[in-house]
């Protein structure tokens, strides 16, 4: 099912939201409430903004493409959420930070990793809700998000593992 | 006789006032350019990696001025009073070296005023804070003085970079290339910190969240007392030089009307 909504880059003046290698999408609140079941998932899509035409739903959790694909696939898919984050009274943060988690990224790993983008984009995203059975609703593909271009430096973010960070967006605002 | 006798006697006055008030800004030049040198803002490392802290030469040549100009007025009190010409022509001779040596001072202080723009010290900040890679021992010790400088000019005053945050965005810089961009959007200084030194909101202050991060420049807190220094050291020297200008002309006056 394709819902309506468009997934957007805050409007609010939020000096961090687009930086060099990470961006901040709107959480979207109460969209999937009319479809979803308790158990399933969101995620959210990340693709190249020429590559979001050929991008195809993976069919079931195993064949969702991982944050270490991006080099190849040109799209990934991360922040594996519960449904229940995205009802309409869900604490939380109003804003989902994107390529904010610079400890995942393991090889081997099958935790979906939200690194930080290797490029400038241009990026599109969307989010896909998932039940055990495979894709059930997706939202609109974004606009395109482009990144600040040539301040990303050359610091490659630390690989060691760290101790376990709590969801960088789960921000009390 | 009595006539031109009571004009020497006001013209002694006069050139004995002068120089009381001569000593008296000698002495008040020395201690405020004591008072710039001992640098009570911390910002001198800034200055120094320039390579061009002239206005601290500058200060330093009116401690040593105004000093000269306290002693200059005694000897010049002495040979008014007693109307001696060798006295008053050792007087008239070294307070013009002095008067030489001020106006040096007072130009460059006002000159290099100018040298102090936003963009001498962004581009000082972005090259040298954190750099990692140093040249050798006197770039590594400039280089730790800038970050220290700018570490405790951001915790201090609460504020970031020399015109804002966004410095850390816009520009590449010596920290970009050893604090990754998602870590580290702007240095942790930039956050708002608590009292053991750790930021408040760490995930607010990386999305640049009202009252997580310092979102003024520091530049205001950096040329206000530079440029305060400045116009400290060149005006209130001219106005010394104005006044002492005065007096030599008189005590020149003075010592071509004593007879021998």
């Amino acid at each position: 099912a394709l819902l309506p909504y468009v997934p957007r880059v805050p409007p609010t003046p939020l000096l961090g939201k687009l930086t060099a290698t990470t961006f901040t999408l709107e959480r979207p609140r109460g969209v999937f409430a009319r479809l979803a079941n308790a158990s399933d998932t969101v995620w959210l899509v990340v693709a190249l903004a020429n590559a979001s035409d050929t991008f195809r739903n993976p069919p079931s959790r195993d064949a969702v493409p991982l944050y270490e694909q991006l080099p190849t696939a040109h799209a990934y898919m991360t922040l594996e959420t519960a449904v229940a984050a995205y009802a309409c009274s869900a604490p939380g943060s109003a804003v989902l930070r994107v390529g904010g988690d610079t400890a995942c990224g393991e090889q081997g790993g099958r935790d979906p990793c939200n690194g930080p983008l290797p490029s400038p984009g241009p990026y599109r995203v969307k989010f896909l809700l998932m039940s055990c059975h495979g894709p059930k609703a997706e939202t609109r593909w974004s606009d395109p998000i482009l990144l600040r271009r040539g301040t990303g430096g050359t610091a490659v973010p630390p690989r060691s593992p760290t101790p376990a960070r709590v969801g960088c967006w789960h921000v009390v605002l | 006789m009595a006539k031109s006798d009571d004009g020497i006697r006001i013209l002694q006055g006069l050139l004995v006032f002068g120089n009381v008030v001569i000593g008296m800004c000698g002495i008040a030049l020395t201690a405020e350019c004591i008072f710039f040198v001992s640098d009570p803002h911390g910002l001198y490392p800034l200055l120094e990696a320039t390579e061009n802290d002239d206005i601290y030469a500058a200060a330093w040549i009116g401690i040593f001025v105004g000093f000269a100009l306290f002693a200059l007025s005694i000897l010049g009190i002495v040979g008014v009073i007693k109307s001696n010409r060798t006295l008053l022509l050792v007087y008239i001779i070294l307070m013009l070296i002095t008067f030489a040596f001020e106006m040096a001072s007072c130009i460059t202080a006002a000159t290099h005023r100018d040298f102090l723009t936003p963009n001498l010290f962004l581009k000082q900040m972005l090259e040298r804070y954190q750099k990692s890679e140093k040249d050798n021992n006197n770039d590594k010790w400039m280089t730790e003085r800038v970050t220290e400088t700018w570490d405790k000019l951001m915790l201090q005053n609460q504020c970031c970079g020399v015109h804002g945050p966004s410095d850390w965005q816009e520009y590449t810089s010596a920290f970009r290339s050893t604090h990754s961009d998602a870590d580290f959007p702007w240095p942790r200084n930039c956050c708002v910190l608590d009292a053991r030194g750790s930021p408040v909101n760490l995930d607010g202050c990386k999305l640049g969240v009202q009252g997580y991060y310092n979102s003024n420049g520091c530049y205001d807190v950096i040329s206000g007392p530079m440029n305060t220094h400045a116009w400290g050291v060149a005006w209130f020297g001219f106005a010394i030089l104005c006044w002492t200008f005065c007096v030599l002309l008189g005590t020149m006056f003075y010592w071509s009307r004593i007879e021998y």
